[in-house]
């Protein structure tokens, strides 16, 4: 994507960006990516997606294994440069918007030499904050998810639950305009799942500007969280469904809501 | 101390006593050879006396010095060797037949070669020292920055990391219990070159008063120096092992 030789799509692309509804977070024009062994071309894990996420919007990604979610992730995070297509994040190409962005894995990442304390200044430390302002906000993030009795521990003398609480507080350290999520409950048993789910839509619901993008493979998880549920297979979207059930929710009853069982037995057959 | 510990030592002080005992015996009955058989007494008046000579102290210093020059260098450059080598795996695949000739080598045959090369002096044990150091160091290094874990690079680049931050970060601090491990093996390794060498030939050193006492037949100055050089190595280890737990107090106990 160079702006030297304006092809036809690069000057699209270009003018497409100037017209951009500037509440738009993500735009993801017609992207496909095909992952190329020793070069020959393979099937492609996307293609053709087009998918614009709003400031604010939750939406998450489902879809089974191999569908191409996580693929799609990489993407926006610049991970992965698409053979077709083009993201934009914020109106920048995604390598030049990482500032915007806060990431979260299905295993924590904790670094095993930090303390949950420098844990948490870590991306703030990579993006150049003074030490006394990063360490105000790591320890303002770390009590927000009710963890600054443990800010001298190293992750591994947190339980699984506390770890990911502490990778809560790394990404919104950072207070990102998007948040990029990559099953980041997976690996949780299902009671410390509910509960730092939990805290995590109280620490979202209380502001409302953070677009976020959820790649779960838990239909019903995905449903008690977000705003709309877009449905991924074979590298395509197959579904893109709004969920409206209404906010502030509580995670131990949304599973009761109409709206909820409307969607679930709508989209589980596609899963499987 | 815990009641283990505790049965732990004294099961220790035991059998420290008991080989003291078989060595004495051994001594007094002449076993298995008058010239070889000396006992723990001989042994302990031989080392006092060297060491009141000076005798003692000024090899020791030799050897040491050798030990600590090779051990530094050598050291150093195994560190930077390794974290290339693991970082550039094409690079790595060009060397390795080179390296793994090299590494299998019996190092004490360049002996003769560094002997001769650079003369009986200091500068030819700290060669053959390093060449061992070196191989060790660097493979250590080259398996720590391996053992990154993709998650952690995938998500300090999406944090917004650049490469010098990569490295400084995350590789270095990953590879550091590695490194430590095979610094650790590498500072008795270096022993090992330096007396190996001077067995060889050298104008000072443990080693060479070694070659020298066995040549003369004073087994007492062979076993008391042998004794010596059990301790130092035994001492290296535990400044090394303090140092690491020191260093390493984030990994769980199991790892340490």
């Amino acid at each position: 994507m160079t702006m030297t030789s304006p092809t036809r799509s690069n000057l699209e692309e270009h003018a497409q960006t100037l017209t951009s509804d500037t509440n738009d977070a993500i735009r993801i024009n017609n992207v496909s990516v095909a992952y190329g062994s020793d070069g020959r071309s393979s099937r492609p894990v996307l293609s053709g997606v087009n998918l614009t996420i709003r400031k604010g919007e939750f939406t998450a990604l489902v879809g089974r294994s191999g569908c191409g979610k996580t693929t799609l992730l990489n993407a926006v995070a610049g991970l992965v440069d698409p053979t077709e297509g083009s993201v934009t994040v914020m109106g920048e190409p995604p390598r030049l918007a990482r500032r915007h962005l806060g990431f979260m894995l299905a295993r924590d990442a904790l670094l095993p030499w930090r303390n949950a304390l420098r844990n948490v200044e870590y991306g703030l430390e990579l993006r150049g904050v003074s030490k006394a302002e990063r360490r105000q906000t790591a320890l303002h993030w770390l009590g927000a998810v009710q963890l600054l009795h443990a800010q001298h521990l190293w992750p591994w003398q947190l339980s699984q639950g506390m770890r990911q609480r502490v990778a809560l507080a790394r990404t919104w350290a950072l207070n990102p305009d998007v948040l990029l999520m990559d099953e980041p409950f997976a690996a949780l048993d299902m009671n410390t799942r509910q509960s730092v789910q939990q805290k995590f839509l109280e620490l979202w619901q209380s502001e409302e500007h953070r677009s976020v993008i959820f790649v779960t493979h838990d239909l019903g998880e995905a449903i008690a969280l977000a705003d709309r549920i877009v449905l991924i297979g074979d590298g395509r979207v197959l579904e893109d469904v709004t969920v409206g059930i209404e906010r502030p929710r509580d995670l131990e009853f949304v599973s009761a809501n109409r709206r909820y069982q409307e969607i679930y037995h709508q989209l589980r057959a596609q899963i499987g | 101390m815990s009641r283990d510990t505790l049965i732990v030592r004294v099961a220790q002080i035991l059998l420290g006593i008991t080989l003291l005992g078989l060595w004495e015996l051994a001594a007094v009955t002449k076993w298995p050879d008058p010239v070889l058989a000396k006992s723990p007494g001989q042994t302990w008046s031989f080392l006092v006396k060297s060491a009141s000579s000076g005798q003692l102290w000024s090899n020791t210093r030799a050897t040491m010095t050798a030990v600590l020059i090779a051990w530094v260098l050598a050291g150093v450059a195994g560190v930077v060797a390794g974290v290339a080598l693991g970082l550039m795996p094409r690079v790595e695949r060009v060397l390795t037949p080179y390296l793994d000739s090299a590494n299998a080598m019996p190092r004490i045959a360049l002996a003769p070669l560094f002997i001769v090369a650079l003369g009986i002096n200091t500068s030819a044990k700290v060669a053959l020292a390093s060449t061992l150091v070196f191989f060790i160091v660097l493979s250590g290094a080259r398996a720590g920055v391996r053992s990154t874990d993709a998650e952690w690079l995938r998500l300090s680049i999406v944090l917004g990391a650049r490469k010098p931050q990569l490295f400084v970060k995350v590789l270095l601090p990953v590879a550091t219990p590695a490194i430590f491990a095979s610094l650790r093996l590498g500072l008795i390794y270096s022993l090992l070159g330096v007396v190996g060498s001077e067995l060889i030939s050298a104008r000072s050193g443990l080693g060479q008063l070694i070659a020298y006492y066995s040549s003369t037949f004073r087994m007492e100055a062979v076993y008391g120096i042998l004794l010596l050089l059990a301790v130092i190595a035994v001492v290296l280890n535990q400044v090394m092992g303090l140092l690491e737990r020191r260093l390493l107090r984030w990994q769980p106990p199991a790892d340490r």
